[in-house]
């Protein structure tokens, strides 16, 4: 009886720490979202903020007066359509190209019946430890393979990343080894299977490493930074990186020096990043659950 | 001693591997060239540390300084500076994610309403997604000094404004807000699959015995998380003298008045080379990093193994 009334007591005060956890956490929660998403707004709201607001009030959270100007500036001109091009160039070839090449190698290194894979795989793993340094990597890219301002220095770098190709590796040895072994019975080779059999089987995989090489690629400038100086070529993470700097903003911006009215030089800046970020954010919500499965199949089996 | 014999068989192993399974390496062949192109054959710009670098001569043809790079980059007073930076901010930067990681992803887990969850989950994972440079402006809209929605605020408060942009002291702050800005969401990732899967049972008998949340939290998810935490924080050490270059240049950019505080080596060496044009020196930089790098993870990976062999890198 009396054991009963102590276990009721316990339950109570129990449940009742619980509501003051579980209020704690909720707020908790709360605000760290908050704090994640105010910069996304603030970027977002005055990037329609006419310049005079921005001017008088500063950055806020909702403007007092509305204009378009920056992105009718930014627009009508030819460096964003230029270097939106670039981008989704850079982003849909790289990403083709860097799943190609990492499925194969991926297969190749976790196939059973090759002896040394483990030697490959180290090898892999061996260029996130040891780098190949700054200096060797420049001169081989501007100096070898002579590929200043070209597209394909932002391109083919980033080709093989180790960890991308280690998610593809841990996904391919869990595939049942009955599949490519019926394959071989029938007289396919290992070519043959890994296009036929294993490929169609990872799609699920395949789409989550493509989304993680698309997103590198996209907000990558690190390359164009070394590589590309002809403004033509540049992408736009890298025309964010112009505009801040004190360019001269209608030369290039627009390719010609005579517009009449004051530049919105703030709102071009946000404009800007929100051009450059939109797909990001609307592809977002379709795409989140293809990262966050890839984040825990690498740090499971890495 | 060099064990040729033991090299020998390994080639000739390789050989008949290959003669075995033509078709699987064929495979890897375009990942090797890469390999080959972009991480192993950059390599020799090492030698370059050694060497007086000429444009017209080439990486071969210059002429061998043997430790000259070294005592130059060594002497000055540059080395300390960007090394202490590097260290300092990686370090904080590491425990500041690991610390506000784990208490998302616990009380996320806490979180019963699904929506809420997956809405709350969706937004803090949101800044992983944009670029350094993005994240830059970002930073600018805060800290301007006559724009900006912190200034703004201290003088609506009745404060002095900040000149952010200007005081090295408080970026060390500033660096580490961004960098768990950035990823404590991707982070939280990781330790919510990891406390995902974890035994129901345990909370279930806990539950039995009377235990609060709170208790369950601190005696069961905490302890149940530590291998999770001991592989990420070690992969976070491996690369404790790598500086993320993205980040620095991109916010800090060219700003002298802020290197005493946020110049790591990464940016050093670009500087020594795009800047200054000093291609050895850069390598000298490069070279001692990279070095330095090798040598932490292989000393830590060998403390952990004599610790707990299961969390060893390799």
């Amino acid at each position: 009886m009396s054991n009963l009334a102590l276990n009721q007591r316990t339950k109570i005060r129990a449940s009742s720490s619980d509501t003051i956890l579980k209020a704690f956490i909720y707020i908790s929660i709360v605000i760290v979202a908050l704090l994640c998403f105010i910069p996304f707004w603030i970027v977002f709201i005055n990037s329609f903020a006419s310049e005079g607001a921005i001017m008088q009030d500063g950055f806020t959270l909702i403007p007092s007066e509305f204009s378009i100007d920056a992105y009718k500036f930014i627009l009508r001109g030819a460096q964003v359509w230029r270097s939106y091009g670039i981008t989704i160039f850079v982003t849909v070839v790289g990403t083709a190209l860097a799943v190609m090449v990492s499925t194969m190698l991926a297969y190749l290194i976790a196939s059973p019946k090759v002896k040394y894979r483990n030697v490959i795989g180290f090898m892999t793993y061996f260029t996130m430890i040891f780098g190949s340094g700054l200096v060797g990597f420049y001169i081989m890219i501007a100096s070898w393979l002579n590929l200043k301002d070209n597209i394909l220095a932002m391109i083919l770098p980033y080709v093989v990343n180790p960890f991308y190709v280690f998610i593809l590796v841990s996904f391919f040895r869990d595939l049942p080894q009955e599949l490519s072994e019926s394959a071989m019975i029938d007289g396919a080779n290992d070519m043959i299977t890994f296009f036929k059999i294993a490929l169609p089987v990872s799609k699920p995989v395949i789409a989550t490493v493509s989304l993680f090489y698309a997103l590198v690629y996209w907000n990558d400038w690190w390359l164009a930074l070394l590589f590309i100086d002809d403004y033509q070529k540049q992408p736009l993470q890298m025309m964010i990186r112009k505009l801040m700097a004190n360019v001269n903003m209608a030369q290039y911006v627009g390719g010609t020096t005579n517009y009449g009215a004051v530049i919105p030089t703030m709102g071009i800046q946000l404009a800007i990043v929100c051009i450059t970020i939109g797909p990001i954010i609307l592809l977002y919500p379709f795409v989140q659950k293809y990262f966050v499965k890839g984040i825990m199949i690498g740090s499971v089996k890495g | 001693m060099v064990n040729f014999r033991g090299i020998i068989g390994f080639f000739s192993g390789i050989k008949v591997d290959i003669k075995k399974n033509p078709y699987l390496y064929a495979l890897g062949i375009p990942g090797f060239l890469f390999f080959a192109f972009f991480s192993y054959l950059p390599m020799f710009g090492h030698v370059l540390a050694f060497k007086k670098y000429r444009v017209s001569d080439g990486i071969w043809g210059s002429e061998w300084v043997g430790l000259d790079n070294f005592k130059f980059f060594f002497s000055g007073h540059d080395w300390i500076n960007v090394t202490r930076n590097t260290l300092l901010l990686n370090t904080l930067f590491l425990f500041m994610t690991t610390v506000i990681a784990i208490a998302i992803a616990v009380f996320l887990n806490e979180i019963r309403s699904e929506v809420f969850k997956k809405l709350a989950q969706s937004v803090i994972f949101l800044p992983y997604f944009i670029s350094w440079m993005v994240i830059s402006l970002m930073v600018f809209a805060l800290l301007n000094f006559d724009a900006g929605i912190i200034n703004r605020t201290l003088v609506s408060l009745g404060m002095d404004k900040v000149e952010w942009y200007q005081d090295a002291s408080k970026w060390p702050a500033i660096m580490s807000i961004v960098y768990v800005w950035k990823f404590a969401g991707y982070n939280s990732i990781i330790y919510l699959a990891a406390i995902t899967g974890m035994p129901q049972e345990v909370y279930e008998s806990a539950k039995v015995d009377g235990a609060t949340r709170f208790q369950m939290i601190i005696r069961i998810t905490l302890p149940m998380l530590a291998p999770t935490v001991i592989t990420l924080v070690l992969l976070g050490i491996g690369r404790i003298f790598f500086g993320d270059f993205g980040m620095f240049y991109g916010i800090i950019g060219d700003n002298p008045a802020l290197y005493s505080t946020t110049d790591v080596i990464d940016t050093f060496a670009y500087r020594s080379l795009r800047q200054l044009g000093n291609f050895s020196m850069s390598s000298a930089i490069v070279l001692y990093q990279s070095m330095m790098g090798l040598v932490t993870i292989g000393l830590f990976n060998f403390i952990v193994k004599k610790i707990n062999k299961d969390y060893s890198l390799f």
